[in-house]
């Protein structure tokens, strides 16, 4: 049935020849898995197009309802978890699989003449992913979209003599808010997508111009070639397949809350960059003073710089890597130093003690309970009672304190403090709240 | 030519066109599932109906159509808005009260009561009721949609519902 509709249609359409040309493509020296890179990112870009056009069904681009739609989206609509964090590691992973395709092509010489254009247009593929995810990361619109992305933004404010109205520019005003939601969210969903189909029908369209560049091995590559279709095909679809399950367990088993709604006069807050630009976030670290600057725009620039000249810089025509060790050192260099740089950046993240949640509700419960009514807390509240700034100085017992609270007079005779309703929960959160009143 | 370096024939070429297949076919599913569910559920929630207070009966006229305010609290996907429909209770002379939806069931236009007349008449398409919602005049398919009510403790309670238009028959939407 499917086969006479598609005889139907070829009669009409003559499709046999661009059939021929899509899948009957030569693969010097034969299909690989070496080159399943490439499928990869265009699947996973795929992936990201057709949940990003989900979660825009309910998505509502602006500073008061943003967070509300992105939580309804994550909590009550069917599914919607699941959607947005394929979205969300499906970002992770299409960074990745580029960082492979670009890995793959570098060690394979795959950028050299007459391919030189292919890594030229994957290089600008690769910087509009990057736009794709600093624009994505704002639009939840949480503390950590907020604040990461005041940060990013203020990166581009170092740039010299522009800086500040590419500030403006990006924010659409002074300030970060209702303008810069709505042009991010253009530029995410609108322009950047535009640009990209264009980019990638261009680098695909390069290839197949000049043809895959097959392995780095003359004797191999003359040993015959084979077509794309069907073993590569079939080699990029098991790939395929990997990812898919991955992305999607990682959706399944790894929630993604949202952090707090945005609060921009909360300063208190410190954002996280995704992790592809986490050995970015460390490197500024070491960029003292006057260097700041010129680490927030120079390295990038100079890198990008540097990505776009290698094949014109790198003129060797030689593909194998022994003959190649300059170039490959200095990637391997590279490689060293952002995978440092990374490590650092995530060991130093996990060594940041998390803040036990109970603190802040042991906080409130002083504040509902208004403790300081008689009580006095580093400077605030009556001295009518004990001052506690320093208490779990005075009285380190944990159980001293749950007693207390339970029946003050069991333990502290001739206290006027009252008894107060509290269940196990609020017991133990007021008590870890006390313990941390201490002079360190 | 090496073995394996040239395009595969007979029946390994078709194991490898089925399993692309195959694999292409199980994404596919595996991602319309969630995304269908996804785009689908919330137009197959009910809305919960509530029964909402409109006042004493006994402040009701016998007789008399009434418009009463409705207020209820709707939730719009992901957010909540509170919005006010005028329904027409007609209080009988047994005690008990009939409810009207605002919505003339022709076309769903709201329309009044006309005191002179002593009928409920709709601006748009001339639809024409009495005090008991009978079509009297125009092209109204049906009656006056009634909305459940019932009274407690003086109090009529009333649940808001809105009904399919221009069918002749009374169908909840």
């Amino acid at each position: 049935m499917a086969s006479r509709l598609y005889q139907w249609i070829d009669q009409r359409l003559k499709l046999k020849p661009l059939e021929q040309t899509l899948l009957n493509e030569p693969i010097p020296g034969g299909a690989s898995w070496n080159y399943v890179f490439g499928s990869a990112t265009l699947f996973l870009f795929g992936l990201q197009a057709l949940t990003g056009m989900f979660l825009m069904i309910y998505y509502v681009p602006s500073t008061d309802h943003a967070y509300d739609t992105v939580q309804y989206i994550q909590q009550e609509v069917w599914g919607g978890w699941f959607v947005r964090g394929l979205h969300h590691w499906g970002a992770s992973a299409v960074m990745m699989a580029i960082g492979l395709h670009m890995l793959q092509v570098f060690f394979d010489g795959a950028y050299k003449r007459p391919r030189e254009l292919m890594w030229v247009v994957g290089v600008l593929l690769l910087a509009i992913m990057l736009g794709f995810g600093f624009t994505g990361y704002l639009l939840p619109w949480d503390q950590n979209a907020y604040w990461a992305t005041q940060v990013g933004i203020n990166m581009v404010g170092s740039v010299p003599l522009i800086g500040d109205f590419l500030v403006k520019f990006l924010r659409g005003g002074e300030t970060l808010g209702a303008l810069t939601i709505s042009r991010f969210f253009a530029i995410h969903v609108a322009f950047l997508p535009a640009i990209i189909v264009f980019g990638i029908m261009l680098h695909l369209f390069i290839l197949r111009r000049v043809g895959p560049a097959g392995p780095h091995d003359e004797a191999r590559a003359k040993a015959g070639s084979e077509t794309f279709y069907p073993r590569q095909v079939f080699m990029d679809a098991v790939v395929m397949l990997v990812v898919f399950g991955i992305v999607s367990l990682l959706a399944f088993s790894v929630e993604f809350p949202l952090a707090d709604r945005a609060d921009p006069s909360d300063h208190s807050f410190i954002p996280v960059p995704e992790w592809y630009f986490l050995f970015f976030y460390q490197l500024l670290k070491y960029a003292p003073g006057a260097w700041g600057p010129l680490a927030t725009w120079l390295l990038p620039t100079l890198f990008f710089t540097g990505l776009l000249l290698l094949p014109f810089v790198d003129r060797n025509p030689e593909r194998h890597p022994s003959s190649r060790r300059v170039v490959l050192g200095a990637g391997l260099g590279f490689l060293i130093i952002v995978f440092g740089l990374l490590s650092i950046s995530l060991r130093d993240l996990y060594a940041v003690p998390k803040r036990d949640p109970s603190l802040a509700r042991g906080m409130a419960l002083v504040e509902e309970y208004k403790c300081q009514t008689c009580h006095r807390i580093h400077g605030e509240g009556a001295n009518l009672a004990p001052d506690l700034s320093y208490v779990a100085d005075r009285r380190p017992d944990r159980n001293w304190h749950l007693q207390h609270f339970k029946d003050p007079q069991s333990v502290s005779p001739g206290s006027f403090m009252p008894k107060f309703a509290l269940n196990d929960k609020q017991l133990n959160d007021l008590t870890n709240y006390m313990l941390t009143l201490r002079s360190e | 030519m090496e073995d394996g370096l040239s395009t595969p024939v007979g029946t390994r070429r078709s194991f490898f066109v089925k399993t692309t297949l195959f694999i292409s076919s199980l994404i596919g599913i595996s991602l319309a599932i969630p995304l269908i569910g996804y785009v689908i559920a919330p137009t197959l929630q009910r809305r919960n109906k509530e029964w909402v207070a409109l006042g004493k009966t006994d402040e009701l006229p016998v007789g008399e159509p009434k418009a009463l305010d409705y207020a209820m609290t709707e939730k719009d996907g992901w957010q909540e808005s509170h919005t006010t429909k005028g329904v027409w209770a007609v209080k009988q002379p047994n005690g008990e009260v009939t409810v009207f939806s605002p919505i003339c069931p022709h076309l769903g236009c709201g329309y009044r009561w006309d005191q002179q007349d002593r009928l409920f008449k709709c601006p748009c398409h001339g639809s024409v009721y009495d005090i008991n919602g009978t079509v009297k005049a125009g092209p109204a398919p049906r009656p006056l949609d009634t909305l459940p009510s019932k009274i407690e403790n003086g109090d009529l309670l009333v649940q808001y519902e809105e009904f399919k238009s221009g069918l002749a028959k009374k169908v909840e939407l």
